[in-house]
């Protein structure tokens, strides 16, 4: 039976005028710049499971991410949570009550929390803001309650951020972030600033509090090894666009994209098994002035005139979504 | 609660803070001289000899008395002098000090006020605002404070009925070296709310459906208050050295309520006519309490910001 | 067995704090022979990248050598002083930091920077030394070295300015690299063909390379033999190929099974509890004990030494001969 889809996102398109004061473009005679960071994206998320996001820098999943939570108004495109739209200012009381459904886990555990705050303000925060407990001392009991829930004791409620290391930090970013009682989770990197086992000790944890509290997750990461563990679907992110979407699973053994492959391929072979890889052509290209056609086709080995001009568009193929002339071709794959 | 309280100073005195003052003779130097001052200013009326605001106690025989010589007609002794008028120059000093200082603390409390709001306000609403209140900081800026400081002393004096002029005096000093001043303020505070608004723990607050005044009052004006304490004790010693600048070229503090400024004034009137000490001892009590405020704002700017070094 | 290059023996650094004086790195010992691939793991505060700038004579005061020795080729170099040092730096023993925009000046086009580097350690003219300069551009991969050659720093990319700090390293055509996490500034795709490129080159001039990173991916692509540190000390040291695949020292177990891995559905992770103790609270004994789930009765009073097991050498008493059979509790 498929679930209901708790978060769709249409035609996402975001710009950022990453242009030169007036005053220097005149001089210099330059013109405007646009930096396109979303480009046409569009993602649904079935409640209940986590959807990861990959791509490396300047991919734009960090901006997808921003606007999925409201942080970052969308050029273009809806975005809809809940079967309520974002962007519709007529349901305010619906929208305010939808803020406090949605939260953020962040990459950096030294800046997400307020070093002047104890952990206690910093936890109750939401609690305060959404009202949504009684009174002060059920507050009080509510933060001691997910303190414990994180894995930390009650009494480090006292304590100043600077006091924890960088796990124990993101932990009391996740019970700030469960104080809301929320639905839905947006993890941008969260253990990318984390050592390896530290790491560990996260992921299980999120699992643990997807499983008892029903959580559905859009995770955020460059880590291809920390996608195939947390995540249920995937989407792969180059320069703005997705050019894939696919299970998990699918993704992993068999990549349709022309990047999703090179992706994998440049993932460091732990098991040391000594087999041979295909090297790994080129860089992200400027992300100001990216090639025409599709993005990727500078690096990409099944290049044909077609790539070079026209602009590809998703089509479904064996459960999955690509954005590839070659594969639309049959040209890619069997 | 009491175990609470224990804990907080325990922790205070541990800190990296007071290690760094107790590890910096300057520091403690300054600390002491400015703390001597500020509390002999601020006792003065328990112990000074003489109130050099009752024109009912001087008697102008005693005046141009050197310091520590019995006075030729009066046969009294007076520790640092008298002056033209027989007023005790070390009660003079007392007294003066107290006005410098309050015109200091009132100015950088006006500067800081207005200075921390704008630059609080520009930083974390950005767009036109923003350009506009730096822009006026700008023009600010291109003055010399002194000079803005006459501009707005010499206006204020045609509003002002002449029998209020002296009373207006002070009260006109303290708005005009503030608005001098605020511009350091708005400018460092600006800086400090780009860096934090765009830091993650503001981005979480927003997303608690916090509203931006609450933000800004609660998050970001905590984590910006230590840079607000070094410019406030930097411009403290400005303040009163402007003061005593527009006090010197008669702008500022009159006659009948002498702060430092005045006395230095008047005193190098006579300087030389051989009465040194009516200029000499002034001055160098502005000196030392000019110097100790601002070492020990140097000292904080070190001390809070461990990267500078 | 080849030569031995660099031998570090029971090496110290230390910090003096206001609290104490406080060891990061606490009797490490390893060695590096001519050509050869170490790679250096651990968590952050683990003590790797001091270790590296200790041998290189970087470290940055108040940190110094508290003790040990650092003998390369034959030469006790732990006690030069800098100006005894210098000939050494660059020229012998080279550095390859994390950041590369850090690394280059952004005044200078990389041409100038590659020529002052090439013409300090050898001795040619301007001219010959443009050319050794393209040449070694063109060996660590610049696409039209001969114009690339005049460009800035910031007219390149990230991969490609490493590429360039590679190429700087390689100027002075050293016997050993120091490489400080070259590639975890870099994107994974740029990520690969840098680990590619550096061992390449080292394996075609017969440079060692000492391979300080917490990505076990990186070393497991490029190192011979790798050490895991904890807490300042050597845990285990072996053929790296031993070490992933079967290891020993519990730490080693935990932070390999902590990696999720790109095959097969895991359900959860190994995790280790808790975190690396802060430097001034190292528990006694062996310092991973609080963490360590077969902790018993020596781990609390002392040290293990590092005990030969197989090919590997591993600090944890439960190889030793006279605990054997001894159970945790």
């Amino acid at each position: 039976m498929k679930k209901r889809n708790l978060v769709k996102v249409r035609n996402l398109d975001r710009l950022f005028d990453v242009s030169k004061p007036l005053l220097n473009r005149i001089i210099e005679r330059e013109e405007r710049k646009i930096l396109r960071a979303v480009d046409d994206v569009s993602i649904d998320i079935e409640e209940g499971e986590t959807f990861a996001l990959v791509g490396e820098s300047g991919s734009g999943k960090s901006t997808v991410a921003k606007m999925v939570v409201g942080l970052l108004p969308p050029t273009k495109g809806s975005i809809e949570i809940d079967g309520i739209d974002l962007s519709d200012k007529s349901k305010i009381k619906e929208l305010r009550k939808l803020r406090s459904e949605i939260q953020m886990i962040f990459q950096d555990p030294f800046a997400s929390l307020n070093p002047r705050w104890r952990v206690e303000k910093i936890i109750a925060e939401p609690i305060r803001a959404f009202k949504l407990e009684k009174n002060e001392k059920a507050v009080i009991a509510k933060v001691a309650e997910l303190l414990t829930l994180v894995g930390l004791d009650p009494s480090d409620g006292r304590k100043f951020p600077h006091e924890f290391s960088g796990g124990q930090r993101q932990r009391i970013c996740i019970a700030r972030a469960l104080a809301s009682k929320p639905k839905f989770i947006v993890c941008d990197e969260p253990t990318s600033a984390l050592d390896v086992s530290v790491q560990a000790q996260i992921l299980n944890l999120m699992k643990d509090l997807q499983d008892e509290f029903s959580l559905t997750f859009l995770f955020i990461s460059h880590d291809l090894s920390v996608v195939r563990h947390m995540a249920n679907r995937i989407g792969v992110m180059y320069l703005g666009r997705i050019v894939e979407i696919s299970n998990s699973k699918d993704l992993f053994e068999n990549p349709k994209h022309p990047y999703t492959k090179m992706l994998l391929d440049a993932i460091p072979d732990l098991e040391m098994s000594g087999k041979e890889r295909n090297p790994i052509e080129g860089e992200i290209p400027n992300p100001i002035d990216p090639p025409k056609g599709c993005t990727f086709h500078p690096r990409c080995p099944f290049v044909n005139e077609r790539c070079r001009k026209e602009i590809p568009m998703p089509i479904e193929k064996d459960g999955s979504i690509i954005t590839c002339h070659g594969v639309e071709e049959g040209r890619i794959g069997k | 609660m009491f175990n609470k309280i224990q804990d907080n100073i325990f922790r205070a005195l541990n800190s990296d803070f007071i290690y760094s003052f107790k590890h910096s003779p300057v520091a403690i130097v300054s600390f002491i001289v400015a703390l001597i001052l500020v509390l002999g200013a601020v006792l003065a009326p328990f112990y000074a000899p003489h109130n050099p605001f009752d024109p009912a106690t001087l008697n102008l025989m005693n005046g141009f008395s050197a310091p520590m010589k019995p006075n030729e007609f009066t046969g009294e002794t007076f520790f640092l002098g008298t002056d033209d008028q027989g007023r005790d120059v070390f009660s003079t000093i007392l007294y003066g000090m107290r006005i410098s200082l309050f015109v200091g603390f009132a100015a950088v409390t006006f500067a800081m006020v207005l200075g921390v709001s704008l630059g609080l306000i520009a930083g974390y609403v950005g767009g036109w605002l923003d350009a506009l209140i730096m822009r006026i900081a700008d023009v600010q800026l291109t003055f010399p404070g002194i000079l803005v400081a006459m501009l707005i002393f010499g206006i204020a004096k045609g509003f002002t009925p002449i029998d209020q002029r002296d009373q207006m005096a002070i009260w006109v000093l303290i708005i005009a070296i503030g608005l001098s001043e605020w511009v350091q303020f708005a400018r460092v505070v600006r800086g400090a709310t780009l860096v934090e608004k765009n830091k993650e723990y503001v981005q979480a607050a927003r997303l608690n459906g916090r509203r931006s005044g609450g933000i800004l009052i609660s998050h970001i004006l905590p984590n910006v208050l230590g840079s607000v304490l070094v410019i406030a004790t930097i411009s403290l010693a400005l303040a009163i050295i402007a003061e005593a600048t527009l006090s010197f070229l008669g702008v500022g503090a009159p006659p009948t309520k002498p702060s430092l400024g005045t006395l230095i004034r008047i005193g190098q009137g006579y300087l030389f006519s051989g009465e040194w000490w009516i200029l000499l001892f002034p001055a160098a009590t502005l000196l030392a309490l000019a110097l100790s405020v601002n070492l020990l704002g140097d000292w904080l700017r070190d001390a809070l910001n461990p990267k500078l070094k | 067995m080849s030569e031995i290059l660099l031998k570090i023996k029971d090496l110290i650094v230390e910090f003096p704090t206001r609290r104490g004086l406080l060891r990061a790195v606490d009797k490490v010992s390893f060695e590096i022979s001519k050509g050869e691939v170490l790679g250096i793991v651990g968590e952050s505060g683990a003590g790797k990248s001091l270790t590296g700038a200790a041998i290189i004579g970087l470290l940055e005061p108040p940190g110094r050598i508290g003790g040990g020795e650092i003998i390369f080729d034959g030469q006790r170099i732990d006690n030069l002083s800098d100006e005894q040092m210098r000939p050494l730096r660059g020229k012998r023993i080279a550095m390859i930091f994390q950041d590369p925009l850090t690394s280059l000046n952004p005044l200078y086009r990389i041409g100038e920077q590659l020529i002052e580097t090439i013409q300090t350690h050898l001795s040619m003219d301007n001219k010959q030394a443009r050319t050794r300069a393209i040449e070694l551009l063109d060996e660590v991969g610049i696409p039209a070295p001969q114009t690339r050659i005049d460009a800035y720093p910031h007219q390149f990319s990230g991969g490609m300015r490493q590429r360039v700090v590679i190429a700087l390293a390689l100027a002075g055509e050293p016997d050993l690299i120091i490489a400080d996490e070259p590639t975890t500034a870099l994107d994974v795709s740029v990520q690969a063909q840098i680990i590619s490129l550096l061992k390449n080159l080292c394996k075609e001039r017969g440079t060692a390379i000492m391979l300080i990173t917490h990505d076990m991916g990186v070393i497991a692509e490029t190192a011979d033999r790798m050490a895991v540190m904890y807490s300042g000390q050597i845990a285990e040291i072996g053929k790296t190929y031993d070490l992933i695949r079967n290891p020993k020292h519990p730490y080693s177990v935990g932070l390999m099974g902590s990696i999720p891995a790109i095959k097969g559905d895991v359900k959860r992770l190994v995790q280790i509890p808790g975190s690396m103790p802060r430097l001034n609270d190292i528990p006694q004994g062996c310092s991973f004990n609080p963490r360590c789930g077969k902790a018993f009765k020596p781990c609390y009073k002392k040290r293990s030494p590092l005990i030969e097991v197989g090919n590997s050498s591993v600090a944890c008493w439960l190889y030793d001969e006279e605990y054997k059979g001894a159970k945790a509790k």
